[in-house]
């Protein structure tokens, strides 16, 4: 064997210990095999002749009723059960004048008949029957597990006499750890040491699952073989899984001399088909325990186990309904939120409360929000990518993500724990909850990394050293309970269904959106023909009043003129609304737009209309763009007609536009000398119907900064206005500079 | 020129009938203006049929015409005269409040020979309609021998 040989390898070859079929028995007592039909003594262990007087010449594969046990009612007793069907049989039987514990059981090889010298404790039997009542009444109200297990170390303890009785907890991963201890100060405490899953093998542990209770008398004995070796039923050594007497792997008692103990005792606790834990007897020097006892403390084992799950399971109870009552009260919180996410960022207590979690994340939609303690928003997206990778059907919890994933060591500190549901098929969307590093310092029972050495013939030693052996343990955070992982599937589905009915709104929305939206269509239709003819008619005929009529009074003129006045606005309002829904809903014929010949155009149409004002005009770089031109056109035109009707009075008015290139777009500035605004105004500038100035000073309809705006946003460009009173103006608005989707350079 | 062709005007709504009339009237053209209040009476006068079956004058110099019309609209009696062979050398302006961009687009692809929104301010107005008639009823030469 190779001395590099890893780990794992060594703990395989402490699996593969024949344990089961060691071909002996510890010296304390005796052992005889009957073929079940004739009882006829198949083997016998090699002292069973000396130790129950009697003769026994197994080639003449004698009958055990025709041994010395003719006069004794053992013989006929023992008939009488291997011909019922009593699975085990045990009773105190006097033979060659002492007495002796008998008990038997039935195997596929054979009968299995074992004899153990009586005990004082043996004979006494019933009053074993107070001391368990008292025990079951005491430990009923005894709140949780710790405490129970103490008890339980403690009526052990008193029941056999043991120096130290442990109880002994496995962790999913079978390690061991010291739960509870009752001990007289003889041999040292093992409270809260842990011992490495390598301890107790699998195969050992599979064994514990079928024989409740296991007995050493002496760490020193040399095992009795059985003759002959092999049964003589089937050829094969004899399986000795459920007697007590099997003597045991002599790594075994390597180990109990390691630790200082020359007896052992062991009860399982099993709670379902699983192992929990054990009961832990041990002794500083050689004892037995008599039979009597033994079946005590196999009962108290099994009335513990019971305890224990009615323990673990009414507090994974009380915790599931606290946690299913937290859940209920955010769901319904969620249905009245906005959406779901914001919803959970409003009750962030109970979102990381359902788990238990220290921070919580929830990626959806492109959105991330956190509350509590979480890693940076960078890195939750990150991990969720990597979580999307995993296909998770339901849930992933770990209290170590840097055992599952590398850059998960980086965010331990915060996230050593995660819970994780997907909320989407589709799109890296989950929510995640985070738990922190708890940085925990366990004391192992030796170095957990085993020490296990092969000697020269190849055969194990356990640790020699008995050392306790601390350890700090990172990036690990407490771990998540089944209460809380099922906490979290629960809310999954709930999150699921709520973004269901939400789509389904969605989709009802945007049906009803795109009704009325027809409708607002043909409304539009309907006014830009019929409001605005009426309009026409008022000022047509107030025109050709004033015709008919030329020698009117001065003050009915001035009537004339308001009537034109009121009418041509209306019809001025009528035309800026229409084109300003139109624009909604027309698509957008783009192409490149040469701006300085639009702002040429512009200042041309508007320059003449102001007749002898002094303008200064500064027109800079007006690099193209690229977008709808007769839109565009309209925006920078209602921004230059603002610039110019807001610098009347200014002498001379000046009026700067420019452009300037940036990487994806063109920002174009329109600024003037005139009235300005106040800032905190700024946000209502670009709103419809908004207006600043009282309409005897400047006319308007309020709506050509909300059409710009409109234009502007079309193209996926933005609007700004900066300014003060009477300090100008400076509208900026971008536009793309390159078609959309077109790479860069080639535009 | 031997004949003045008619103007065809094409109205339903009295005020405008009589707000483009009037502008027409202040032009001092020679033509006659006939009205049609809605869009069977403008085909019928067009192709000379029922109430105008027995009608002269041959076709009308222009057809000014509303969008909007009662029985038969305006884009169908545009579509109608446009498709026929012997008339849709008829010129067609459509005079309308619509800026409706639809409907602009529809009147090109039925063949108008112009579109002209209505604007709101009579002297505007009064210009639009002087300049249609003007150009129509006495600059646009006709084809030859359609009459």
């Amino acid at each position: 064997m190779s001395e590099t040989m890893a780990p794992a390898d060594l703990l395989d070859i402490c699996a593969q210990e024949p344990i089961r079929i060691p071909g002996g028995i510890q010296p304390h007592g005796a052992l005889l095999v009957l073929r079940p039909g004739d009882l006829r003594v198949l083997q016998a262990s090699a002292n069973a002749a000396s130790l129950l007087g009697i003769d026994l010449e197994l080639e003449q594969a004698p009958v055990l009723t025709d041994l010395a046990f003719v006069d004794s009612p053992f013989g006929t007793d023992i008939a009488a059960w291997a011909a019922g069907e009593e699975p085990l049989y045990f009773k105190v039987q006097p033979l060659d004048g002492r007495l002796f514990s008998v008990s038997a059981h039935r195997t596929a090889q054979g009968l299995i008949l074992e004899f153990e010298p009586a005990l004082d404790s043996d004979a006494s039997g019933p009053t074993l029957y107070p001391a368990l009542r008292e025990f079951l009444e005491r430990t009923e109200t005894l709140p949780g597990v710790p405490a129970l297990a103490e008890a339980v170390a403690g009526q052990v303890r008193r029941l056999t006499g043991f120096n130290r009785v442990l109880i002994y907890q496995f962790d999913p991963d079978w390690n061991g750890m010291v739960i509870a201890e009752d001990g007289d100060g003889t041999l040292p405490s093992y409270l809260d040491l842990r011992f490495p899953a390598s301890d107790i093998p699998a195969q050992a542990r599979e064994l514990y699952l079928l024989n409740r209770l296991r007995m050493i008398a002496s760490a020193d004995y040399v095992p009795v073989p059985l003759v002959p070796a092999l049964c003589p039923s089937d050829g094969a050594p004899l399986d000795m899984s459920l007697a007590v007497l099997r003597s045991v792997s002599p790594v075994h008692l390597e180990y109990m001399r390691n630790m200082g103990t020359a007896a052992s005792m062991s009860i399982s606790i099993v709670i379902g088909e699983r192992l929990w834990g054990l009961i832990s007897c041990h002794h500083a020097q050689e004892m037995t325990v008599g039979a009597q006892v033994r079946a005590a403390c196999d009962f108290l084992g099994r009335i513990v186990a019971q305890q224990i799950d009615a323990r673990e399971r009414s507090a994974e109870m009380d915790e599931r309904l606290r946690l299913h009552h937290l859940e209920t009260e955010l769901v319904a919180h969620l249905a009245r939120a906005a959406t779901f996410q914001s919803g959970l960022v409003e009750r962030a207590p109970q979102w990381m409360g359902i788990t238990n979690a220290r921070g919580a994340a929830v990626l959806s939609e492109g959105v991330v929000l956190t509350a509590g303690i979480t890693p940076p928003v960078d890195k939750v997206i990150e991990l969720a990518e990597w979580l999307k990778s995993r296909k998770i059907e339901q849930t992933f919890a770990t209290d170590c993500l840097s055992e599952h994933w590398d850059r998960g060591a980086d965010l331990a500190e915060v996230a050593s724990g995660i819970l994780a549901v997907p909320i989407s098929r589709l799109h890296a969307s989950f929510i995640i909850w985070f738990r922190p590093e708890i940085v925990r310092t366990v004391t192992w029972g030796g170095d957990p990394r085993g020490d296990k050495a092969l000697d020269a013939q190849g055969r194990l030693h356990p640790r020699r050293s008995f050392e306790s052996w601390k350890q700090l343990v990172h990036n690990r955070s407490t771990p998540w309970r089944e209460a809380e992982i099922l906490s979290a599937a629960d809310f999954r589905t709930a999150v699921i269904n709520f973004v269901l009915q939400r789509a389904e709104e969605r989709a009802q929305l945007s049906d009803e959106l795109q009704r009325s939206n027809k409708e607002l269509e043909a409304f539009s239709y309907s006014i830009s023909h019929d409001l605005r003819a009426p309009f026409r008619h008022i000022a047509g005929y107030a025109q050709l009043l004033a015709e008919e009529e030329p020698n009117l009074k001065p003050l009915s003129h001035h009537y004339l003129d308001g009537i034109t006045h009121a009418a041509l606005s209306a019809g001025q309002l009528v035309d800026d609304l229409l084109r300003f829904s139109q624009l909604g809903r027309a698509s957008l014929k783009t192409s490149r737009i040469d701006m300085a010949k639009v702002v040429e155009e512009v200042r041309h149409s508007l320059d003449t209309a102001e007749g002898e004002r002094a303008i200064v005009w500064e027109i800079g770089e007006m690099p193209t763009c690229w977008g709808d031109p007769s839109l565009v056109r309209q925006a920078l035109f209602n921004l230059v007609e603002n610039a110019l009707k807001y610098t009347r009075g200014r002498d001379p008015a000046r009026i700067c536009v420019f452009g300037a290139e940036r990487d994806e777009d063109i920002v174009y500035t329109v600024a003037d000398n005139g009235i300005g605004f106040d800032m905190a105004y700024a946000g209502k500038l670009f709103q419809v119907f908004q207006r600043l100035h009282r309409p005897e000073d400047f006319e308007g309809t309020g709506i050509g900064l909300a059409l710009t705006k409109r234009i502007v946003d079309r193209h996926g460009g933005t609007v700004q206005a900066s300014g003060a009173v009477q300090q100008g103006a400076t509208f900026t608005f971008s536009l793309p500079k390159r078609e959309k989707g077109k790479p860069r350079g080639n535009a | 020129m031997a004949t003045l062709r008619p103007i065809l005007l094409v109205e339903d709504n009295p005020a405008d009938v009589e707000l483009t009339l009037a502008a027409l009237n202040k032009t001092k053209l020679a033509n006659e203006i006939v009205v049609a209040r809605d869009g069977v009476e403008a085909l019928d006068f067009i192709f000379a049929e029922g109430a105008f079956a027995e009608r002269g004058g041959g076709h009308p110099a222009v057809v000014l015409l509303d969008l909007k019309l009662p029985k038969v609209d305006g884009l169908e009696v545009l579509e109608r005269v446009k498709r026929h062979p012997k008339y849709r050398a008829i010129p067609i302006v459509m005079l309308t409040s619509s800026r409706e961009e639809s409907d602009i687009v529809r009147s090109y692809q039925f063949g108008v020979n112009s579109f002209v929104v209505k604007p709101v301010e009579f002297n505007q107005f009064f210009q639009a309609i002087r300049d249609l008639g003007v150009f129509w009823a006495v600059l646009n030469e006709p084809p030859p021998g359609d009459l």
